[in-house]
C-alpha cells in the first residue's frame, strides 16, 4: 500500500517565545492510501490544527508535510488535493444545493457539461437529489451533513479531512452516517482523515486510530489494539470503560512480556506486561482489566473475592460496583437476563477473568 | 393576589405615572410638525396657518422654479456621487478591519473612520471652510471636487457601519471552504464574501446617500458661489419669505429620504439573513 500522507517531526506552537503555546508537538505519521484513519483525542487536544495543517490553512513551526509523495510546504489549500468537511458545514448561504456540490469543479476550470454530470452523481450518492434546488437554510442539519460531504467529494480529491463531522447530529442520525460514511469511503476508495472525540465512533469506523492527547500521539494502531492493550493510563482511560487496580508484582518475565501479580486477598495471577516497562519486583504497579472481561463465580470461588456495593442498570446490561477484599473498587460489567436477576447490593461473590485480561501498566 | 404578585415582579414602564401623556406628546412633537408642513403645500393659498382649499399649484410651481430644479439636480448628483466614493472607501476599509486578522492600531482606526459621528459637525465645517480656502486660493480651482470630497469623507463612518456589521457575521469558514475548493483568494472574494456583502454594501450606500443629501452645514461651509444643493437653497429661501413652494419642495425631499429608508430597512431585513 502506498503512502498517501506522510508527517515527520512536525511541530506547531502558537505564539512567540516564552507565551508560545506547543499545540502539537513531535507528530510522526503516516497514513496508507484508501485508509479510514482516525484522530481521536479530547477536545483541545490539537486535532483540529492538525486537520489545518494538512489541509493548508496552517503552516507547521517544524517538520515537514508530504502528500502522495510530494513536499506541500508553501503551498496554499487551493493547490492541495484535499478536501474538507468542516464541523460547522461551512456551505455558502447564497448557493443552492447544486451550487454547493459544483463549487469545487468549477474553480478547477471543468466543463458545465462535466460539472452538472458530477453534481448528478454526487446527488444521487448522499441521496439528496430532490434537494438539488433547495438553499442550504432550507434543508435540516442531517442534510447539510450530507451536502458538506457531496461538495468535498466532488472534486475526487485524493484525500477527505472531516473535522468531527457528526458532532452536531442526534444519535440516530449520527449512528445512520457513520455507516454512510464508512459506505462512502469504500465506494470511492478516497483516503479519509476523521477527527472525532467520541471513542465508540473512533472504534466502530476506523482502519486505525491514533490517539491524542495535548498535542502528542499516545498510541496509534487499529482500533482491537486500542482497545486491548493500551499503552498508559491516559489511553486506557480514555477508551471504554476500565478497572484501575493498585497490586504488588511478584514475578516478572521482560523477555516473555509476562508478570505475575498479587491480587487483594493473596491469590496471584498472570498479566502481560509491555515491553516499555520495568517495574522493580516487590513494587506497587497499575494494572488494568475490561469490565467485561471478568465473570462472577459463586462465593469463595475465583482469584478474587468481592462484594456487591450498587448495581446500575444500562438495558441490555448492569454494571456491578464491587469492592475487592483490600476496599479496591471493581466494576463488572454483566449482561441482563430474564432468569438472572442482578445480584443486590450486600451480595458475596467471587470474580475469574482469562488470562491475558489483566495488563500492567506505565503509570 | 395574583394579579398583584404579577405586577410587582415584573417592572413595566407602562405602568409610571404620565406614561401614556409622555408617549402621546413626544410622538405629537415628532410628527405634527412635518403633518402640518405637508398639509400646508396642498393649500390653496399662500398662508401657512389658515386652510383655504386643496391645490396642487404650489407642486407646479416648484417644478417650473428652475433653480429648483438646478439644485435638486446638483443635489441628487453629489450625493449618488459622494455616496458612491464612500461606499468603496468604506468597503475596503471594513474588509481591512474585520479580514485580515488583528493587527496593532486596529481600535485606533475604527475610532479614526469614525471621526465624523464624534466630532461635532460645525467644527467640522469650519475646519473644512480654512482648508478648502486656503487650495482655493492656492490652485484657482472652485469647481465641484471639494463637495465631493468633503462629502465622500463625512459620508465614510455612516457606510463603514453596516457594511462592517455584515462582514462581522460572516462566518470565516466559508472563505476558507472557498479556498479547499480550490478557489484563488481573488475567485474566493469574488464568489463567496463580495455576494455575501452585497446587502451591507447596499445598506452602507443608502445611508451615505441619505446623509449626503440631508448636510447642511459641510455644504454651507465649503460650497463656492453657484453650488447650493437643495437643502443650502431652502435655507437660503427660508430667510427671505416662506410660501408654500418650500413645503412642496420639503414634501417631496421627505418622500425620497423615506422612500430610501424603507428600502434600506427592507435590504437589511430580508436580505441580511
Ligand atoms: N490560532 C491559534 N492561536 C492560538 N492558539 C490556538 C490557535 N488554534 C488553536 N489553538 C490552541 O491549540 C489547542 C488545540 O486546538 P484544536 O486543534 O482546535 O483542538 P481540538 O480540535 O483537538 O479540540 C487549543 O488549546 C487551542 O486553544
Ligand atoms: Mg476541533
Amino acid at each position: 500500500m502506498s503512502q498517501e500522507i506522510e508527517i515527520t517531526g512536525l511541530n506547531k506552537s502558537f505564539g512567540q517565545g516564552a507565551a508560545a503555546f506547543h499545540a502539537l508537538r513531535a507528530i510522526d505519521l503516516t497514513i496508507a492510501t484508501g485508509e479510514f484513519f482516525t484522530l481521536l483525542g479530547p477536545s483541545g487536544c490539537g486535532k483540529t490544527t492538525l486537520l489545518r495543517i494538512i489541509a493548508g490553512f496552517e503552516e507547521p513551526s517544524t517538520g515537514v508535510l508530504r502528500i502522495n509523495g510530494k513536499d506541500v510546504t508553501g503551498l496554499g489549500p487551493d493547490k492541495r488535493p484535499i478536501n474538507t468537511v468542516f464541523q460547522s458545514y461551512a456551505l455558502f448561504p447564497h448557493m443552492s444545493v447544486a451550487q454547493n456540490i459544483g463549487f469545487g469543479l468549477k474553480m478547477l476550470g471543468k466543463p458545465k457539461s462535466e460539472i452538472k454530470a458530477t453534481v448528478a452523481e454526487m446527488l444521487q450518492l448522499v441521496r439528496m437529489e430532490a434537494m438539488a434546488d433547495r438553499l442550504p437554510s432550507e434543508i435540516s442539519g442531517g442534510q447539510q451533513q450530507r451536502v458538506a460531504l457531496a461538495r468535498a467529494l466532488a472534486p475526487r480529491p485524493r484525500v477527505l479531512l472531516l473535522d468531527e463531522p457528526l458532532s452536531a447530529l442526534d444519535l440516530k442520525l449520527r449512528k445512520e452516517m457513520q455507516s454512510e460514511l464508512k459506505r462512502l469511503q469504500t465506494e470511492t476508495g478516497i483516503t479519509f482523515v476523521f477527527v472525532t472525540h467520541d471513542q465508540e465512533e473512533a472504534l466502530t469506523m476506523s482502519d486505525r486510530i491514533a490517539v491524542m492527547s495535548a498535542g502528542e500521539i499516545l498510541q496509534l494502531g487499529p482500533p482491537q489494539e486500542i482497545y486491548n492493550a493500551p499503552v498508559n493510563r491516559f489511553v486506557a482511560d480514555f477508551i471504554g470503560d476500565t478497572n484501575f487496580l493498585r497490586l504488588r508484582l511478584r514475578v516478572k518475565a521482560v523477555a516473555a512480556g509476562e508478570a505475575v501479580l498479587e491480587l487483594p486477598g493473596g491469590k496471584q495471577a498472570s498479566a502481560r506486561l509491555p515491553a516499555s516497562i520495568s517495574p522493580p519486583v516487590g513494587s506497587l504497579v497499575t494494572a488494568v482489566i475490561r469490565p467485561e472481561q471478568a465473570e462472577p463465580t459463586p462465593a469463595g470461588q475465583g482469584e478474587m473475592q468481592a462484594v456487591v456495593a450498587s448495581a446500575t442498570f444500562f438495558g441490555t446490561d448492569t454494571h456491578l460496583h464491587l469492592l475487592l477484599d483490600d476496599a479496591q473498587g471493581f466494576v463488572l460489567r454483566r449482561q441482563n437476563r430474564p432468569d438472572q436477576p442482578s445480584p443486590a447490593p450486600g451480595t458475596k461473590l467471587g470474580l475469574t477473568f482469562a488470562p491475558g485480561a489483566l495488563r500492567v501498566l506505565e503509570d | 393576589m395574583m394579579g398583584c404578585a404579577v405586577a410587582r415582579s415584573r417592572f413595566s414602564i407602562t405602568r409610571l405615572p404620565g406614561f401614556g401623556l409622555i408617549a402621546i406628546l413626544t410622538f405629537v412633537m415628532l410628527y405634527l410638525p412635518i403633518v402640518i408642513l405637508v398639509a400646508f403645500s396642498f393649500n390653496e393659498g399662500i398662508s401657512q396657518s389658515r386652510w383655504e382649499g386643496f391645490s396642487l399649484q404650489w407642486y407646479q410651481a416648484a417644478f417650473n422654479n428652475s433653480q429648483v430644479r438646478d439644485v435638486s439636480l446638483r443635489s441628487l448628483w453629489l450625493a449618488v456621487t459622494a455616496a458612491s466614493f464612500a461606499t468603496i472607501l468604506a468597503t475596503l476599509a471594513a474588509l481591512g478591519t474585520t479580514r485580515v486578522g488583528r493587527f496593532p492600531g486596529q481600535t485606533m482606526i475604527y475610532a479614526l473612520i469614525n471621526q465624523p459621528l464624534m466630532v461635532p459637525e460645525i467644527v467640522t465645517g469650519i475646519a473644512l471652510l480654512i482648508f478648502v480656502a486656503a487650495i482655493k486660493v492656492q490652485t484657482g480651482y472652485t469647481g465641484m471636487g471639494y463637495l465631493v470630497a468633503a462629502h465622500t469623507a463625512f459620508c465614510i463612518p455612516f457606510a463603514y457601519l453596516p457594511i462592517r456589521a455584515r462582514l462581522e457575521t460572516l462566518d470565516h469558514a466559508l472563505e476558507a471552504a472557498a479556498a479547499d475548493l480550490y478557489a484563488s483568494p481573488i475567485q474566493a472574494f469574488r464568489y463567496i464574501t463580495l455576494p455575501l456583502m452585497v446587502p451591507g454594501i447596499l445598506a452602507g450606500f443608502m445611508l451615505g446617500f441619505v446623509i449626503s443629501l440631508d448636510t447642511v452645514v459641510i455644504t454651507e461651509f465649503v460650497k463656492s458661489a453657484g453650488q447650493d444643493t437643495l437643502p443650502t437653497y431652502m435655507l437660503g429661501q427660508l430667510r427671505r419669505s416662506v410660501t408654500p413652494e418650500m413645503n412642496a419642495i420639503a414634501t417631496l425631499f421627505l418622500a425620497l429620504s423615506l422612500m430610501i429608508v424603507t428600502a434600506f430597512f427592507f435590504i437589511t431585513r430580508t436580505r441580511g439573513r
